[in-house]
């Protein structure tokens, strides 16, 4: 399917959709900087970026989730405001999600008129159905309109979203990564759904992470890196190294250096480790006093390879070698006990139990140590492996007995890794150990990263910062959707050949992954 | 199989399934207690059915929001002193007058609950469980400890429990009887065909979708409870009618009665799924077992409580169970019709939540 060509796009017709200097800021996070942005009637526009580079912030914008610091919004040549979704959808702009929003009880006709004010005061089921099965047919798809949408396949509910946008006249479609759960099938099915929408006019704006399917299907692709618009080209200008120079090209320079380490001696193998329908044939050597990076974008399963190994979710096939030992690991008490700790992505929900204080959370995992003979806590053991922390990874905090949830970003990324280092872990497993922290905080993090690496300690990094992975670990391992992409060394690793395996673009990289 | 599946809904099975218990444990009473079934018992259980029937028509409006609605007791509670002692006071308040006064009050009560669950954002457990110890405080002070008497009441109300409308032998066809039939049928057009109805099973069944759906979830969550509160003032009125003699105790445990009515009468607490006939069908077999087990010697009123939890965990597990099955079965079934079309994907993801 080849794109339309400029004349096509832009004569006489204007944008229906015009986003101009657009900046939007989350606390310490400049999440859109200046973005300019068009959209014309009946246009595929591929939306392209690394994770946080700003798309889910644009998208709900434009869906009036968010209003932008700065800039401004023109429907059809006339600036609007846009404040809820509701106001979105009077607008005519739509948006279908990776995780369709149906209603799984109601059926499929009610679920494609839900959002309908203008259909009479009773709900006349036939003239419904009917109306529902008529836009079905239209779409060509083939539903039974009075079962309930529980039981319908992902694809179909997507079906049935996109049925419920059409019913509401919509003239901006946005898809937001909709093929993230689909087979190879449902996606042709819903490329052809697409093409269809655009021929009769609507415009959709597509985001995606899977490149070749970006290319399939947009007459223009436009790529975002760090909340700044880097390209906008048409689909006949761009190449595949073009749109991934443009996602990464980040600086590397703000980043700690990796202090070369000696790699020790092995530590644990891990051998086709697989988990049903979640990823399989994941191979790797981790040595102790090494970093080992775990690369991938949101979507490429890291984090369950990391739950598995701690026990949180077993795999269910493959074998793992500890100390040259197989073990099934299948609960976190036991990889606790073999010297594997696990500090999660979600420090606010999973890791730290927010009112409690940073001695208590500290010594949680480990609390059978601080008991004494009649089974009571000791306090001040526990304060004192606190104090220990404290000056060892200079987390600032008036005192130990303050509540986690009154310390800054930072400051409880440090009280998780104290509370895991505190188990005297062999290996250290850290998901997004930088996520949402500011720049010294992250700084302290990369040197305490490469100080327990010197001291023996093998870490797995698992991150989504493409710069930080290759900055900090000794190997990066890439995966895609379940799948390992093959393991690079640091002294070879480029940013754009760890994205392009992240993206699944080259073949070369296949091979290896075999 | 198949015709099976073309006929009925998983929900419909279980409403069968509700009413062949039913049968079962009439038949079962029959061969226990020696005259257990005859006129008088349908009179009886048609009547001592009707409060807690109406308050779980009530209570299925805020479950399938996902809610819960706790203060019910103690809003049937003070409605019934209420109005008692309205009629009390003033002998010639208008029938009709007094019906629509205990659903206002009814109704208040319940927009209070509505606008601190639904605006507040207070979950409604903490909500109603504050309001059901408030409003039962309000009445022990509002009353003074004045029990409303028989003695006190107009005639008309009185005699109101036992008033029938048709008579086939010695089988009456009650008024409040009729009443209730009246009210699950207005309540069950109304979720079945009116918007509110539908974005009630809505917001239960995906909250995050109901918000992006872009219609006032707020209002209806409010409106779920306004209107429970209404019916459990209706249920006040004919709890009024029924005893006669109200005290400060009345009404008491019934939120938990309705509670358990519409749980054995599939609504699931975890909101969007469920009918208002499912709830009275619950309701019916509750008041049978407590009724038939008050006659039945044999097991100790102690244990009538412990027989009653049973049920409702019988009732929560067929639902997790037997009604997950058959929606699987529903879902294939409906796959493999689709499916007729050549299909060239080997595998088919059935994503039954």
């Amino acid at each position: 399917m080849n794109g339309k060509t400029q004349e096509e796009l832009t004569p006489e017709k204007k944008p229906i959709l015009e986003m101009r200097h657009i900046s939007k800021r989350f606390d310490m996070t400049q999440a859109l900087d200046d973005v300019s942005f068009d959209l014309y009637p009946g246009e595929i526009h591929g939306l392209v970026g690394e994770n946080g580079a700003g798309k889910s912030t644009l998208i709900k914008i434009i869906t009036g989730v968010y209003s932008p610091d700065r800039g401004e919004i023109l429907l059809d040549g006339t600036p609007v405001q846009i404040h809820n979704s509701q106001e979105a959808q009077a607008f005519g702009i739509a948006a279908i999600y990776q995780e369709p929003m149906v209603f799984p009880d109601l059926n499929v006709a009610e679920n494609i008129f839900i959002s309908h004010r203008d259909r009479g005061p009773v709900v006349r089921w036939g003239k419904m159905c009917e109306d529902a099965q008529a836009i079905l047919a239209e779409l060509d798809v083939r539903l039974d309109v009075r079962m309930a949408a529980r039981g319908l396949t992902l694809a179909a509910q997507q079906a049935v979203e996109i049925a419920k946008a059409i019913s509401l006249n919509v003239r901006v479609l946005i898809m937001d990564e909709p093929t993230a759960s689909l087979s190879s099938h449902e996606v042709a099915q819903l490329f052809k759904l697409t093409r269809s929408l655009s021929s009769q006019g609507v415009s959709i704006l597509f985001i995606g992470h899977r490149l070749e399917e970006v290319f399939e299907i947009s007459d223009r692709v436009t790529v975002l890196r760090d909340g700044k618009k880097i390209s906008s080209r048409l689909r006949d200008e761009v190449t595949s190294e073009g749109v991934i120079r443009d996602m990464v090209g980040r600086p590397v320079s703000d980043f700690f250096a990796k202090e070369s380490t000696d790699r020790g001696e092995l530590l644990m193998s891990v051998r086709d480790l697989g988990k049903e329908n979640v990823f399989h044939g994941i191979n790797f050597d981790v040595y102790r006093g090494e970093v080992l990076g775990f690369a991938g974008l949101i979507g490429s399963r890291r984090t369950d390879v990391g739950l598995a190994l701690f026990g949180v979710e077993p795999a269910d096939s493959g074998e793992i070698l500890f100390e040259g030992k197989p073990h099934k690991i299948h609960s976190p008490q036991q990889a606790l006990k073999l010297g594997i700790a696990y500090a999660t992505e979600d420090r606010r929900q999973l890791g730290l139990n927010l009112p409690m204080s940073i001695a208590s959370n500290i010594s949680l995992p480990m609390l059978p140590r601080y008991l004494n003979r009649l089974g009571l806590v000791r306090r001040r053991d526990e304060v004192s492996t606190a104090e220990e922390f404290r000056q060892r990874l200079s987390i600032r905090t008036s005192s130990v007995m303050v509540e986690v949830e009154k310390l800054s970003g930072g400051n409880q990324q440090k009280v998780m890794l104290s509370k895991w280092l505190n188990a005297d872990p062999k290996l250290l497993i850290l998901d997004e150990p930088t996520r949402g922290i500011d720049v010294g905080a992250k700084a302290e993090v990369h040197h305490m990263i490469n100080d327990l690496a010197a001291r023996g300690l093998a870490v797995i990094l698992i991150s989504s910062d493409l710069p930080e992975v290759l900055a900090m670990s000794d190997r990066i391992l890439v995966m895609r959707e379940g799948r390992q992409m093959g393991v690079f060394e640091h002294a070879d690793a480029t940013q754009e050949e760890v994205m392009t395996a992240a993206m699944g673009q080259s073949s070369k990289v296949r091979e290896v992954a075999q | 199989m198949n015709f099976l599946i073309r006929r009925f809904r998983p929900e419909q099975i279980r409403e069968l399934f509700l009413i062949l218990l039913i049968v079962l444990v009439v038949a079962f009473f029959s061969t226990q207690i020696s005259g257990y079934f005859n006129a008088r018992f349908i009179n009886r259980i048609s009547t001592s059915v009707v409060v807690v029937a109406i308050l779980a028509v009530g209570q299925t409006l805020v479950f399938l929001t996902r809610n819960f609605d706790l203060s019910v007791g103690s809003i049937t509670g003070f409605t019934a002193y209420f109005v008692g002692q309205q009629l009390w006071w003033h002998q010639d308040i208008p029938p009709l007058a007094a019906v629509l006064l205990a659903i206002g009050v009814g109704a208040f009560m319940g927009s209070i609950n509505g606008v601190l669950v639904a605006y507040g954002k207070v979950p409604s457990i903490i909500t109603t469980i504050s309001t059901l110890a408030i409003y039962r405080s309000v009445l022990v002070e509002y009353s003074d400890a004045v029990p409303i008497t028989t003695n006190n009441l107009p005639d008309w109300i009185v005699k109101l429990p036992a008033v029938s409308l048709i008579e086939v032998g010695d089988v009456q066809f009650r008024l409040v009887f009729a009443v209730l039939l009246l009210v699950v049928l207005v309540f069950q057009l109304v979720l079945s065909y009116l918007p509110f109805g539908r974005r009630l099973y809505a917001i239960g069944s995906n909250p995050d979708a109901a918000q992006i759906a872009g219609f006032p979830a707020q209002r209806i969550v409010f409106m779920a409870f306004v209107l429970s509160g209404g019916l459990a003032g209706l249920a006040g009125f004919i709890f009024l009618a029924r005893f006669g003699n109200i005290s400060v105790l009345a009404g008491i445990g019934l939120e938990f009665a309705s509670i358990a009515a519409v749980v054995v009468g599939g609504v699931s607490n975890m909101g969007g799924s469920g009918t208002v006939f499912g709830a009275l069908l619950g309701a019916v077999l509750i008041d049978l077992l407590e009724n038939s087990l008050f006659r039945w010697q044999i097991i100790s009123e102690f244990w009538r409580d412990a027989i009653l939890g049973m049920l409702i965990l019988l009732a929560v597990a067929i639902d997790y169970v037997v009604i997950g099955r058959l929606r699987m079965m529903w879902a294939r079934a409906e796959l493999q019709m689709e499916s007729e079309e050549p299909q060239t994907e080997p595998e088919v993801a059935i994503n039954v939540r």
